[in-house]
Parts: structure tokens; C-alpha cells; sequence
């Protein structure tokens, strides 16, 4: 079985991100990339499904040179190669990366591609889906478990929704995003990280796969939240229930 | 010169960063633990998972040569979050003696079992009657039919209870038959691998402090047999087996202190961010608080670059006597920052800073050691005195 993952360069979810000046982005300077939390359960989930049916791994990043690193990381854990499609650092919006992995896909004929369900950076949940729908394939997103079944060209896939869990079965080849309770995602083992300096990353420059990629989500300006307020002490809970009353915090 | 750490150090970093988050949820009950001197089964079961035990051993025998600087950065992150371990630094200690020092034979039987983590090695040394004085020990390792009979007394000895073998400095020719027969003092000893379990070993515990999560030792050998093939290096040429291995313990000691004085820093600053004293203004807004604070930091920076530096001029196979004066000086630095960096968490937290579970009261006798042990910081003067400016042997 060959699986596809998408996998991105983000911030390290532990680390203080900060605003340029003008706000027209992050300040990178002092920041800590890793693979994003999700695409990293994503390559675990790929992983697992290989070592219970044999086959491949095969990794993708839409970014520029620096992503190697975390394509790098993942074939420490065990991923078998790697694919970078640079971008030379231009923005392409979620559009434009589906469109991009849609032609990722049609090189490379995987039965599965897991991936994640956003990314923890812009949290815009959007490439699994617009991916499906570019290659008309069945998609399973926000899952919490996967089950493979390689003979009968399924996937049964336990998908966390608002109200518990949804069962559903698609075909394959398929679409799937990865939930945070799906998995934890190894580490990568010295010896894995060793391996991985011989195993074979492929960079395709963008403008190669003749693609129109004109955005059509525009970022104007990013903000930091408000400071919180200080809040106040309550002696009890009827005077917390009170205060809450004051507020218009409650329903009744 | 370029300081950036190559790819491969750099994930084996974010790896052992890996290995602490998964024991985070956990961290009293691990410190409760370790305060009971009980050894964590499963801190060295994740490092030995993830190949920090086999860095620095060659492929060909089960590890994967990614290098010292590999496991010294995983002890740093770890002691980040007081999180030390004398056992894994003991096992590579005995490793790089190995490595370094060993027959085919040695290697085969020994390094990939260590590499896998399935073997852990105490190191015995000291005796009651020769600390800083090696060349003074006693215990005596005599020939006999294809095998050496082990008999003597080690003490100090860390991690004996839970450890399965010890590498063991012994003496093959007594140090009173050395000047009979105009032989040097450093010849003399040979090391051995000697199996713990073995008949004639019996164990006294010892009521030291100093080393977190471990007890010590005293360790009698009564005729206790040893094969042929546990010898490491050449017979009565002991001296420099130990030369060249034991660096990589006071490297990574060094790394681990670096560690820890993060996590004291870090604390430290949390704490004086918050408390207030006087009015609304934290403790942190006084320069009497700050200052030593920054200054501990600054003198961290240095440190680190020594211990770095230290593990880059062993892996790279830089001439023994170079090694050893950068693994010397990475341990006396590494002491003194310690030392200073216990002491001021502890002045910033006032008397919450005596509280056991605040952990820095714990520290205080493990960066106190580091002044005494593996080497005293008198014997470092000593040697680079001699040894690398020249000045009359003082000792
Ligand atoms: C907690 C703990 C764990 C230990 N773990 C181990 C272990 O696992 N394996 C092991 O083999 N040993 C271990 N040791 C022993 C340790 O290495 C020795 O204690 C250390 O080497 C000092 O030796 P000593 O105690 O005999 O002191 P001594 O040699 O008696 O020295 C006493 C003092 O005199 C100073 N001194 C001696 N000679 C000179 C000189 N010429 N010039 C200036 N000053 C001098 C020394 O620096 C020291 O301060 C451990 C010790 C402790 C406390
Ligand atoms: C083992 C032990 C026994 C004790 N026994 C007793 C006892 O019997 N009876 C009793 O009443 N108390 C006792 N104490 C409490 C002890 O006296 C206090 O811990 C001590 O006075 C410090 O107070 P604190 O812990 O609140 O620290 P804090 O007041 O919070 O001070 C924290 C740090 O900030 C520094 N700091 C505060 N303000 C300033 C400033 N303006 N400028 C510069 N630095 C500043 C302090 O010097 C200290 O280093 C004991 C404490 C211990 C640990």
C-alpha cells in the first residue's frame, strides 16, 4: 500500500509568537519550526498502516528549501522519501496547495492520503477537503481511528464530529484527516535519524507543474488578541453567582 | 567556524526534548521517585529506545556513531527539566572505554548489548584508600588458567545495585613491586568488565547524598573470577584505557549541569516575575534579585560552548591531551555554574527555596558533588597546571 503525507512546516506550538511591527506577519526571528502536530500524527498514522500491510511512504511539502528539515524529520521516523515542491516563498493560499497536491497525487497513484486536518499556524481546515474534491475521491476527515481493509479496497474511518463519534467506510483511494486523538506520533529514533540522511528527497520547482495559482484568499493583517483584563476575587459562590448575574454571564 | 549544529544533532535534540514531554504529566511522581533514591526504569528505557546509549558506538556494533555531542545535548534537554541520569553517563563512560581501548572480541560481546541498553555498567575506581590518587588502588586482578581472580575493595561506587556489570580498574602488578622493578606508576592497571551477579561480590550501601535517584556503594571482591576475553585494552596498560575514556563522563557530567542550571534559571525567573514582597512589584523588578540571575545566564552561555566543544574535540579524535584538558575544563566550569545557579533559585525563592519539592534544595548536593566528583576541581588545577602550562608537577 502507498500512502501519501502532506506535511507542513510550522511554529513550535510551545513557542511565544510574536507580530512584525507593521503586522504583515510573524516575526520568525527566534522561532523553532517543527512538522505541524496534526501532519506529524498524520505521518504516524502512515506509518502504522505500513508496517501492517507493507508498502510505502512517500512525504510532500509545498514550501521552500528550509521545509527539508522537517520532510527530514519525518523520514527519521520512518517515512521512505520525500517530495518538496518549491515555491521559491511566494504565498499560495489553501487553493492553490490543493491544486498542487492534486497533481502530487496524480504523479504518484497512492491508495490513501492521510493528512492533517489543519495546520496549527493558520487553523484554515481546508486543503483535505478541496484535495477530495479536486480529484473527485471520498473523503474521511477529523478521524479517530483508522482501519485499512487492502483487499476489499476500503477504509473504515471513526470521525470525531460535535456530537460523539461518526462511523463511515469510503473506498479507496481516499482522502483522510487526522484528528488529535487519532494517535502519538513516535519520535524519531537515532537510528532513524541516521537512515534518513541517505533516503532521497525530490525537489519539482512550482512553477514546473504549470499550475494557475493566483490567490484568491488575500491575508490583509494580523493581530494579536487583546490583553486579558485582570479579573476579580469572590469571596463564595453566591457572590460569584451574583457577579456572573451583573455580567450577563448567565443564561437565566 | 560555524556553531549551528548539524541536522542530525539538532533532531536528536528535538527527540530527547520528545522523550521529557512524555513524562511530563508525570513529573511528581517521578520526582518522588527519585527523592526515595529509587532508579526510573523507564527514563532509561525511552533513551535507550531512541539510541542515545549507542551514539557514540560505531555502526558495525549495533550504534549508530552519530557522536557524544548526540547524547550530551539529549542529557542538557533532559537536565532542562531536572530530569539527570549517572547510570546512561557511566554506561557510555564504559562504552568509550570499550571503543576506544578493546579487543574485536571485547566489542562484539559487550558494545552492541550496551548499545541496545540491555546492559547497564557502574564504574569502579575510587577506593578507600585512593580517590584522587588512582595509581594508589589495591584490588588486584590475578592470572589463573585462562582466567583473572578479582580480589580488593571499591567504594563510591554509584548505581552498584541496579547496574549489571562495573568496569573495574584494577591493579595486575602491585604498586610496591612497581619501583623494585623501575617500572612508572602508571603502569600497572588493567580494566575489566566484571558481571555484578558474579560469585564473591557483596555490596555494603552507603549513606551518601549527591547523585539524584542513586545510591552509592562499597563493593568487596572475594576470589572472584573474571574471563580472559572482559579485559579492556592491554594488560598493566590500564592507564591509558582510562585516559582516553573517561572524558565522555566529564563532558556529559558538564552537560547536565549546564541543563540543570536552566531549569534553575527558568524557575527562578517564573518565581520573581510573580512574587511580590514589597507592594505590587515583583521580586524580579529588584537588581538585587536580576543581576545574579543574568549573570548566571551569561556564564551558562560559556559553559555550554566548552561542553559542546568538549564533545566535538572527542568525537573528532583531537589529540588526548587536548581532550582531556576541554573535558576537564568543561567539568570545573560546569561545577561552579551550578553551584552558583542552585544558589541563587534557591535566594529567589526565599524560604519556599528549602522546600523538597521545589527540587533546588536536591540539586544543592548534586552541584555541590560536581566540585568533588568524578574528579575534584583541585586535581583539574593540578593537571592543567602541569599539563598544558608546563609548571612543575605540584602532587
Ligand atoms: C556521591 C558520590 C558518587 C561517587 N561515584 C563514584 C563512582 O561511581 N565510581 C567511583 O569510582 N568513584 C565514585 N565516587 C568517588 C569520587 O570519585 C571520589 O570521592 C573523588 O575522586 C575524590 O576521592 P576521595 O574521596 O578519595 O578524596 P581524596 O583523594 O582523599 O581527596 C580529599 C581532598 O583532597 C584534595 N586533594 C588530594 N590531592 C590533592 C593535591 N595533590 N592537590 C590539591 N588537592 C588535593 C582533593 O581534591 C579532595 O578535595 C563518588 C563519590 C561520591 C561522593
Ligand atoms: C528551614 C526554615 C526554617 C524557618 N524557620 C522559621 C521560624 O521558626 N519562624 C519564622 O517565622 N519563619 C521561619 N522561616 C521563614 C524564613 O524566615 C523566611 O523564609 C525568610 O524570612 C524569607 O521570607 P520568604 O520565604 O517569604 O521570602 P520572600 O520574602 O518571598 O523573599 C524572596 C527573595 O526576595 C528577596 N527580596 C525581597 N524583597 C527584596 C527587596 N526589596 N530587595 C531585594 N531583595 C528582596 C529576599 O531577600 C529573598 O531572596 C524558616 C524558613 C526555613 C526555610
Amino acid at each position: 500500500m502507498k500512502i501519501l503525507v502532506p506535511i507542513k512546516r510550522t511554529y513550535d506550538p510551545n513557542s511565544k509568537i510574536k507580530l512584525k511591527t507593521d503586522g504583515s506577519g510573524i516575526d520568525t526571528s527566534n522561532i523553532k519550526f517543527v512538522i505541524n502536530t496534526f501532519d506529524e500524527i498524520a505521518v504516524e498514522e502512515a506509518l502504522r498502516k505500513k508496517e501492517e500491510f507493507g508498502g510505502e511512504v512517500v512525504v510532500v511539502s509545498v514550501g521552500t528549501q528550509e521545509w527539508i528539515e522537517q520532510i527530514r524529520t519525518a523520514l527519521a521516523m520512518g517515512a521512505d522519501r520525500g517530495i518538496l515542491v518549491d515555491t521559491g516563498g511566494k504565498y499560495i493560499d489553501q487553493v492553490g496547495i490543493a491544486k498542487i497536491l492534486a497533481k502530487i497525487v496524480e504523479e504518484e497513484k497512492p491508495d490513501l492520503v492521510i493528512m492533517g486536518k489543519q495546520a496549527i499556524d493558520d487553523d484554515a481546515n481546508q486543503v483535505g477537503q478541496l484535495l477530495a474534491g479536486y480529484l473527485n475521491w471520498p473523503q474521511a476527515t477529523f478521524a479517530y481511528k483508522v482501519e485499512v481493509k487492502p483487499n476489499e479496497k476500503k477504509v473504515t474511518v471513526v470521525r470525531e464530529v460535535d456530537g460523539g463519534l461518526e462511523t463511515v467506510e469510503c473506498e479507496l483511494p481516499a482522502i483522510i484527516t487526522t484528528d488529535l486523538r487519532l494517535n502519538q506520533p513516535r519520535y524519531a529514533s537515532l537510528p532513524g535519524i541516521m537512515k534518513a540522511k541517505q533516503k532521497p528527497v525530490k525537489t519539482i520547482k512550482v512553477e514546473d507543474l504549470g499550475i494557475d495559482l493566483t490567490p484568491k484568499v488575500k491575508i490583509e493583517k494580523l493581530e494579536t488578541p487583546p490583553p486579558r483584563k485582570a479579573g476579580v476575587k469572590v469571596k463564595d459562590v453566591d457572590e460569584f453567582i451574583a457577579k456572573l448575574k451583573e455580567l450577563k454571564a448567565l443564561p437565566f | 567556524m560555524n556553531f549551528a549544529f548539524q541536522p542530525e544533532i539538532e533532531m536528536a535534540k528535538e527527540t530527547a526534548e520528545k522523550i521529557h514531554k512524555k513524562f511530563e504529566g508525570r513529573r511528581k511522581e517521578l520526582f518522588e521517585k527519585i527523592r526515595r533514591n529509587e532508579f526510573v526504569q523507564e527514563i532509561w528505557d525511552e533513551l535507550a529506545k531512541a539510541g542515545f546509549l549507542g551514539s557514540i558506538v560505531p555502526h558495525e556494533y549495533g550504534g549508530t556513531g552519530i557522536g557524544l555531542l548526540g547524547s550530551a545535548v539529549a542529557m542538557e534537554e533532559l537536565a532542562k527539566y531536572g530530569i539527570g541520569n549517572a547510570l546512561f553517563v557511566l554506561t557510555i563512560c564504559a562504552e568509550s572505554c570499550i571503543i576506544r581501548n578493546g579487543s574485536e572480541q571485547i566489542k562484539r560481546k559487550f558494545l552492541p548489548a550496551m548499545a541496545e541498553g540491555k546492559i547497564k555498567c557502574a564504574l569502579g575506581v575510587t577506593e578507600p584508600e585512593a580517590g584522587t590518587n588512582t595509581f594508589r588502588i589495591k584490588t588486584f586482578a590475578e592470572k589463573k588458567n585462562g582466567r583473572y581472580i578479582i580480589n580488593g575493595e571499591k567504594t563510591y561506587i554509584t548505581g552498584a545495585d541496579v547496574a549489571d556489570y562495573i568496569l573495574l580498574v584494577t591493579r595486575t602488578i602491585p604498586y610496591s613491586e612497581l619501583s623494585k622493578k623501575g617500572l612508572p606508576k602508571m603502569y600497572g592497571l588493567s580494566l575489566f568488565m566484571v558481571d555484578l551477579k558474579s560469585k564473591g561480590i557483596k555490596m555494603h550501601k552507603l549513606n551518601t547524598r549527591g547523585i539524584e535517584g542513586m545510591n552509592q556503594f562499597t563493593i568487596f571482591f572475594e576470589d572472584v573470577e573474571v574471563p580472559e576475553e572482559n579485559l579492556v585494552g592491554e594488560e598493566n596498560q590500564g592507564v591509558f584505557v582510562m585516559f582516553n575514556g573517561l572524558n565522555p563522563e566529564r563532558i556529559l557530567a558538564g552537560a547536565s549541569a549546564v541543563g540543570l542550571s536552566e531549569f534553575c534559571l527558568k524557575r527562578a525567573v517564573e518565581y520573581a516575575n510573580q512574587r511580590c514582597v514589597f507592594g505590587e512589584r515583583p521580586i524580579g523588578s529588584y537588581q538585587a534579585i536580576q543581576h545574579p540571575l543574568a549573570d548566571v545566564k551569561i556564564r551558562q552561555e560559556a559553559v555550554r560552548l566548552v561542553v559542546y566543544k568538549s564533545a566535538w574535540a572527542y568525537d573528532n579524535n583531537l589529540p588526548p591531551q587536548e581532550v582531556m584538558f576541554l573535558a576537564n575544563s568543561a567539568k570545573y566550569l560546569a561545577a561552579e555554574l551550578l553551584l552558583q545557579a542552585v544558589d541563587r533559585a534557591i535566594q529567589t525563592y526565599g524560604g519556599a527555596g528549602f522546600v523538597e519539592d521545589n527540587f533546588f534544595i536536591i540539586l544543592w548536593d548534586s552541584a555541590r558533588l560536581l566540585k568533588t566528583a568524578p574528579i575534584s576541581n583541585e586535581m583539574i588545577l593540578n593537571l592543567t597546571a602541569e599539563h598544558v602550562l608546563g609548571l612543575p608537577r605540584s602532587y
